[in-house]
């Protein structure tokens, strides 16, 4: 399915890039009576649905207010196939955003690639050092700030009340406590499904297998000096990953060939206990006892009332934790997604892109982003979230949470799915320093 | 279509403002004149000698204007040749001898590295071990292909019109199936938890140990699944070809061959076979060239949960370099290297067996 979509995606990339091109080329004259400040359109990149619609309301309308004449154009890209997109967009001063979303394990390699403007002197303006500091280094390069936070989001565990009350559990505190929960819900099989999972881990689920490393102290790489290298092999992320491989043995059931793609189809499906994916997963989980039958398109009063029963039940039956830590009153240092954002250093509307960043990064926009459940970037913000359980599980996680090393060829990692590949072997019993020590150089070729 | 015909385009020549060249009154009636356009532009060789004659005495008469505009009618065919497949190539080999990334692409100026992308590659063991498994994975795709093909294609030769129609169909339907649509219908029937192959494995035919098999994790494994993948999407052409191929021999040879005792084991393999082979040839190449450069069916396997360095082949390899352009360009050039290695001998013999 998802292979199928991004036929499409790439469809509609090209068909993006072409209608952007023949708007740059239209827009070609506006730009030459920019000093005159009027009728400048600049274009904004956001990714996938994750800003939602009211959000880009506000963007657009505070925009044109505040720029007189200037107006401000969002256009959505997909997340698949976004580097490649962004390896031709950025290059051409035609085609280039103004302002432009990027992942936060995407941002050091156009980085350290020049693709952005220096904005050090803005920083200390948008929120500084209270700016999600992860995100920061992910934007910065040889001591200069290039692409600030945008957002964040954190993982946290879903489970099942009703199973976890049939085999006696409680939500564990440690993160020994959780691997023994897993266990125990996979042995006790409260559901009486075939293959029943304690916890849903797949063998390439390398974004939950780092959580186990960071905790334990280690990383999956380190700089020394100039040179970047492996650190599976450190005693602190060796320990995480025997807990690792422990949990692939004994909590979980998922097939080794698989990745963390919607682990909530088993979840659902009443085959595991547990799962681990950022909080908005609370919408696609879809019990089939809660289930109304109604279709998902139909925009009918009677269908919105029922869906919504039909979620207050999902949320009934599901509850949610963040990743217990080392000791109870710690949460697990997780693997924290989110973006970054930045502005092209080809844009020809360098100061209007600047008057779009101070917006972004205001009070009213940083809490209008918290309110929609995701982390700010300015971390002054976050406790607009709410208190919910999915806020409060949301921002436990995040407040320990940790991204991939800030290596210039971090995306090259994750092209060869290294992790990928190591996760896998731990799942199928490898031997844990053999694999760690291969992974590791196989890193350091790739960083170096 | 009235041009291809002889006798029509004679009379459409002169009305028609893009063969404005063609000498109508000189060069005498006008069927020779058609083919005096026809003849330097195609192969020479294939023409009759009574018809090449006189063009060629045509183009003695004016040979400068003529043989310009020769050239000229070549242009159309070699711009875009030059634009489609000269560039490209011309730049993935200037790419080759560079250092070309990322920041490369942002301004920084490249820096010609000689054949240092090169060395890299060829002292790396991993290379070595892609390249193997490359050719190992394009031979056996390329003769089970061709093995399965011109069975079905003698099948369909020899079974009823019922029959014929639903090979033809079925055929058509593998091959007409957009391939990331089928890869995806292949990657649900091989899933370890959900899919029907496991279920049919263990449900009706009791081999429990393997309801939940992962097909993708071990590299052997995942190759045969590549195979049966690639070699059921490569057949139907092979079969449409080669039964073309066994239309055009010709029923009387068969019937001489019958009645001076030949068996059909005989008549098959001693006049079938040898009227066919230049059809087997070309069918051949193109396969070895299209298993070595086998990319979409084993990229998806790999995103279905394949171990990825432990399954790369060239495609995947190369695309997997891809943010390093000039090493990509340097692989991608060893693999052109590879694959005219691989085809001379048939090239070869191909044009050899045109001479004849």
């Amino acid at each position: 399915m998802r292979i199928v979509r991004n036929g499409a995606v790439a469809l509609t990339a090209t068909a993006l890039l072409a209608l952007t091109a023949c708007s740059g080329d239209a827009d070609t004259p506006d730009t030459q009576d920019d000093a005159a400040g009027d009728a400048t359109e600049i274009r904004l990149w956001l990714n996938g649905t994750d800003t939602p619609d009211e959000l880009r309301e506000y963007l657009v309308d505070t925009f044109a207010a505040e720029n007189d004449g200037a107006t401000l154009v969002i256009e959505e890209q997909d997340w698949n196939g976004l580097v490649p997109r962004l390896q031709t967009a950025l290059t051409s001063e035609e085609q280039t955003p103004d302002v432009v979303e990027i992942g936060n394990t995407q941002a050091p390699t156009f980085t350290y690639a020049g693709a952005f403007s220096d904005v050090s002197d803005l920083y200390a303006e948008l929120g500084g050092d209270t700016l999600l500091q992860g995100f920061v280094e992910a934007g910065s390069a040889d001591g200069k700030v290039y692409a600030l936070p945008y957002y964040s989001g954190a993982r946290a565990v879903f489970y099942r009340k009703d199973l976890f009350a049939a085999a006696g559990v409680e939500v564990p505190t440690t993160l020994e406590e959780f691997a023994q929960a897993a266990t125990t819900l996979q042995a006790a099989n409260p559901a009486g499904t075939p293959n029943f999972s304690g916890f849903w881990f797949p063998g390439q689920d390398w974004y939950n297998g780092t959580a186990w490393v960071y905790t334990y102290g280690g990383d999956l790489a380190v700089q020394d000096g100039d040179a970047w290298a492996g650190a599976l092999s450190s005693p602190e992320s060796q320990e995480g990953l025997a807990q690792v491989q422990k949990l692939f043995t004994e909590g979980t059931n998922a097939p080794q060939d698989a990745d963390s793609n919607e682990p909530w189809v088993p979840f659902n499906n009443g085959e595991s206990a547990m799962f681990s994916a950022p909080t908005w997963a609370r919408w696609s989980i879809d019990l089939p006892e809660c289930n109304k039958g109604v279709d998902p398109e139909d925009e009918s009063e009677e269908a919105k009332a029922l869906r919504a029963e039909q979620q207050a039940c999902n949320e009934e039956k599901t509850g949610v934790f963040p990743l217990p830590g080392l000791t109870a009153d710690e949460p697990a240092t997780v693997f924290a997604g989110g973006s970054n954002i930045a502005i092209p250093a080809k844009s020809q509307n360098q100061e209007l892109a600047r008057s779009l960043m101070r917006i972004i990064f205001s009070e009213d926009y940083q809490t209008m982003l918290a309110e929609n459940g995701l982390i700010p970037a300015n971390t002054e913000y976050a406790s607009a979230m709410g208190d919910d359980v999915y806020a409060t599980a949301a921002i436990d996680a995040a407040l320990g949470a940790k991204l991939t090393p800030a290596a210039e060829k971090w995306a090259d990692v994750e092209g060869a799915r290294i992790l990928e590949d190591f996760f896998q072997q731990i799942a199928s019993g490898a031997d844990i320093a053999e694999a760690s020590a291969e992974a590791d150089q196989l890193i350091a070729d790739t960083l170096n | 279509m009235p041009t291809s015909h002889p006798a029509a385009d004679a009379g459409a020549a002169p009305a028609e403002p893009a063969v404005p060249a063609v000498p109508g009154g000189p060069a005498g009636p006008g069927s020779p004149a058609s083919a005096q356009v026809v003849a330097p532009v195609g192969s020479a060789p294939g023409q009759p000698p009574a018809a090449a004659a006189h063009p060629r005495g045509a183009a003695r008469r004016r040979p400068l204007r003529s043989r310009l505009r020769v050239y000229l009618l070549l242009i159309p065919a070699i711009v875009p040749i030059a634009v489609g497949l000269g560039y490209p190539l011309v730049r993935q080999l200037v790419l080759s001898f560079q250092e070309y990334g990322l920041a490369q692409q942002f301004g920084r100026p490249a820096e010609w590295v000689g054949l240092d992308n090169y060395v890299t590659l060829l002292t790396d063991p991993y290379v070595w071990t892609v390249i193997a498994r490359s050719v190992a994975f394009c031979l056996v795709n390329a003769a089970l292909t061709m093995a399965i093909g011109m069975g079905l294609a003698v099948l369909m030769a020899k079974v009823g019109r019922a029959a014929r129609m639903t090979l033809q169909v079925g055929m058509l339907l593998a091959w007409g199936t957009p391939v990331l649509a089928t890869m995806t219908i292949w990657q649900w029937l091989f899933d370890s938890q959900y899919g029907v192959i496991n279920w049919l494995l263990a449900e009706p035919l009791g081999m429990d140990g393997l309801r939940y098999h992962s097909w993708l994790i071990d590299p052997l494994s995942f190759y045969a699944v590549a195979t049966v993948i690639v070699v059921w999407m490569s057949v139907p052409f092979v079969v449409f070809t080669v039964y073309a191929g066994l239309l055009q021999v010709p029923a009387e040879t068969m019937e001489a061959a019958q009645l001076d005792g030949a068996n059909a084991r005989q008549r098959f393999w001693l006049i079938t076979i040898p009227m066919v082979k230049p059809v087997l040839f070309v069918v051949a190449l193109l396969q070895i060239i299209w298993d070595l450069r086998v990319f979409t069916q084993i990229y998806v396997l790999q995103r279905a949960g394949a171990p990825t360095r432990e399954t790369h082949l060239l495609g995947t390899y190369i695309y997997s370099l891809a943010k390093e352009f000039s090493m990509a360009g340097a692989m991608a050039t060893i693999m052109l290297a590879l694959t005219l290695a691989l085809t001379a001998f048939y090239i070869r013999r191909m044009l050899r067996e045109e001479e004849l």
